[in-house]
């Protein structure tokens, strides 16, 4: 009976492990889905990823609750509850991604009609993909418990951050030339922001991922300082 | 008296012997019967009454394994042929547990990613196919690389009960290519040759009554353009059939520099009017390929005379690099243009096939230079490649094999 019960606790760890996989897979392929719609314009694809990201809401929901009556009901220990919580924390950086992506959608709408330069399209494109890469990478250390890939995306995301500085820069540089409207010109760094959001995501799933495999938590170094500063002697005249 | 007494109470004892040794025995076979028999069915039972039961038992168990073994035989074979199937077949039974998936499906079920998508769709599919209709979609992956993929699922009913279901994985991703590519050419083709007919027509017939010379002069001049156009496209077109059609007999050593310099005599007026710089990497080594010098050559001036028209006008720079990497000359074309935006890369070397229809027609050009690149390139056995970022530029790569002993060229 116990050996039963211990079966079907670890298939339901296993089953959120899969549920995160297959709602990564979802978000994953929003990325050059909707880059691709917000370069090309096309608005039906851009409405299909509005309506999509609802049908993610509610698998994240439901993994969510999932993750509760685990905890409840098991009450895990060491492991198996490093992995609950990363799950927790996998399943919300997942939807914010997803829902970045539907924000890209939306902007495809605002910009409707409105051309941009090759140079701003080719960022955009670039930028698509390194978001695309940086959260394929995420999701693969997360399924592989991948404690040095995890690690290292935090370097990987450098590059979308180049890339975002560069359209930042293409954005101001054609506003000044009067390429298009300050309104285009507001939804084109919107989106470039929105990209960098969803690199900075796959970093933060990094970190949890460091978490599930070593149990380092993100914030230790923050920690550390804080504790050095409050142990420090004050300073200065009274 | 006593004796015979004797004797029968011995005869009797010894019947008694013989009689209990002949349970003993007969329970030592009901025992081996009954042990043979839970061996064989894996179920261990209450000891039978006499060896007749425990034989008849023993009888029934080994005809049972044996049908087991032909309907697993079975099964293994058909397994067998469907794990050869490049298409993904999954079957669950009626408590949707998986109870067979070839390694095509596995590959999706077990993935990530895009995968991950393909497994849920999967699952859907399979649960909307358990309650007894059929139930199919086209899922598009976007990847990278993108596929298209047609899922077919349908429920499986034995003797009028349900008793599971079955979905069929299809990518049909080369299917759906070659199906947009026949569509897009012969709407190309109609509009590429209707639109000059068209324009050759109207001109014409207001040129028959016009009066004034100058109207006339003017008309004549456009109708002259019209015709040119029309003219090149049917040039084109006659060219690539004839590169189709052409085969390797004639074909002799060629040196590619020199090929790469007469291009580069052909487009350097047009360079020089655009603004556009060409800059060729000079080389000590002398690529030599097997090859049409013609063709050859056309190839290069179609990808020089490209990279001119879209570079940056006045200041724009086209560079071309050889190299030898591992036996086969590897040739750069690379301007600092506009670029092809990524969902036109992999169509750019179709026939007629337009990036952006206002931008090309007023750059000229058939539509059809970088289809004839390909045909040529492919008839040299070698292979031709684009690269480019929008705003970039765009590099294309042509890597043909080289002649192994240097210099016999003429």
């Amino acid at each position: 009976m116990t050996e039963q019960l211990r079966k079907s606790y670890h298939d339901e760890l296993e089953t959120i492990r899969e549920m995160i996989v297959r709602m990564a897979g979802l978000v994953g392929e929003t990325i050059p889905r909707g880059t691709e719609a917000f370069l090309a314009g096309d608005l039906a694809t851009a409405q299909r990823i509005i309506e999509d990201d609802d049908a993610i809401d509610a698998m994240s929901v439901d993994l969510e609750e999932r993750c509760y009556q685990v905890l409840a009901l098991q009450q895990p220990m060491a492991s198996d509850l490093r992995s609950i919580t990363t799950a927790l924390w996998m399943n919300a950086e997942i939807e914010r991604s997803g829902d970045l992506m539907a924000n890209i959608a939306q902007a495809t709408r605002r910009v409707y009609g409105s051309s941009f330069g090759p140079q701003i399209r080719g960022l955009i494109a670039q930028m698509g993909e390194e978001a695309a890469r940086l959260f394929r990478l995420a999701i693969d250390s997360y399924a592989e418990g991948n404690s040095g890939l995890a690690v290292a995306l935090d370097d990987i995301d450098d590059r979308l951050d180049e890339l975002h500085l560069d359209a930042i820069a293409a954005i101001f540089e054609s506003n000044r030339e009067q390429a298009f409207d300050l309104q285009v010109g507001v939804q084109l760094a919107l989106v470039c922001r929105f990209y960098e959001r969803v690199g900075d995501h796959a970093v933060n799933m990094g970190e949890r991922v460091r978490y599930m495999v070593d149990g380092w938590l993100p914030e230790h170094s923050g920690a550390l300082r804080a504790r050095a500063r409050a142990n420090e002697p004050p300073t200065g005249d009274l | 008296m006593t004796v015979l007494g004797a004797v029968l109470l011995l005869v009797l004892l010894l019947m008694l012997v013989a009689l209990l040794f002949g349970l003993g025995q007969r329970r030592r076979v009901n025992q081996r019967l009954d042990r043979l028999a839970n061996r064989l069915s894996g179920v261990v039972t209450t000891a039978s009454k006499s060896p007749f039961v425990a034989l008849e038992r023993l009888e029934q168990v080994i005809e049972e394994r044996e049908l087991r073994q032909q309907s697993r035989e079975g099964e293994s074979r058909y397994e067998a042929a469907l794990e050869t199937l490049d298409a993904g077949v999954v079957v669950v039974d009626e408590n949707k547990e998986v109870t067979f998936a070839n390694s095509a499906a596995a590959w999706y079920r077990d993935g990530r990613h895009s995968e991950a998508v393909v497994a849920q769709k999967l699952d859907d599919l399979l649960e909307s196919a358990m309650q007894g209709e059929q139930f199919s979609e086209t899922v598009t992956l976007f990847g990278p690389p993108k596929r298209i993929l047609f899922i077919l699922a349908n429920p499986i009913v034995v003797d009028s009960s349900f008793t599971g279901a079955i979905a069929v994985i299809h990518d049909i991703t080369e299917l759906e290519q070659s199906n947009a590519i026949r569509r897009d050419f012969v709407t190309n083709i109609s509009h590429e040759l209707r639109t000059p007919i068209g324009a050759v027509s109207l001109l014409a017939e207001t040129l028959i009554d016009e009066q004034e010379p100058d109207v006339i002069k003017s008309l004549g001049s456009r109708l002259f353009v019209e015709a040119e156009r029309l003219s090149m496209t049917v040039t084109d077109l006659l060219e690539l059939s004839e590169i189709e059609h052409s085969n390797d007999s004639e074909f002799e050593p060629i040196s590619l520099p020199t090929v790469i310099a007469n291009a580069h005599d052909r487009v350097r007026a047009a360079a020089a009017q655009k603004g556009v710089t060409i800059e060729i990497a000079s080389h000590n080594k002398n690529y030599s390929v097997r090859g049409d010098r013609r063709q050859l050559t056309s190839a290069i001036f179609n990808l020089l005379d490209n990279a001119i028209k879209f570079s940056s006008p006045d200041g724009g720079a086209v560079t071309v690099g050889v190299q030898d990497v591992f036996g086969r000359a590897v040739m750069k074309i690379t301007d600092d243009g506009i670029g092809i935006p990524r969902q036109d890369l992999d169509r750019v070397f179709e026939r007629f096939y337009r990036v952006d229809r206002d931008r090309n027609r007023s750059s000229g050009g058939t539509g059809l230079g970088l289809s004839l690149v390909r045909h040529i390139v492919t008839n040299h056995q070698g292979h031709i490649a684009v690269d480019s970022i929008e705003g970039e530029g765009t590099t294309f790569t042509i890597e043909l094999p080289l002649v192994s002993t240097a210099n016999n060229y003429p």
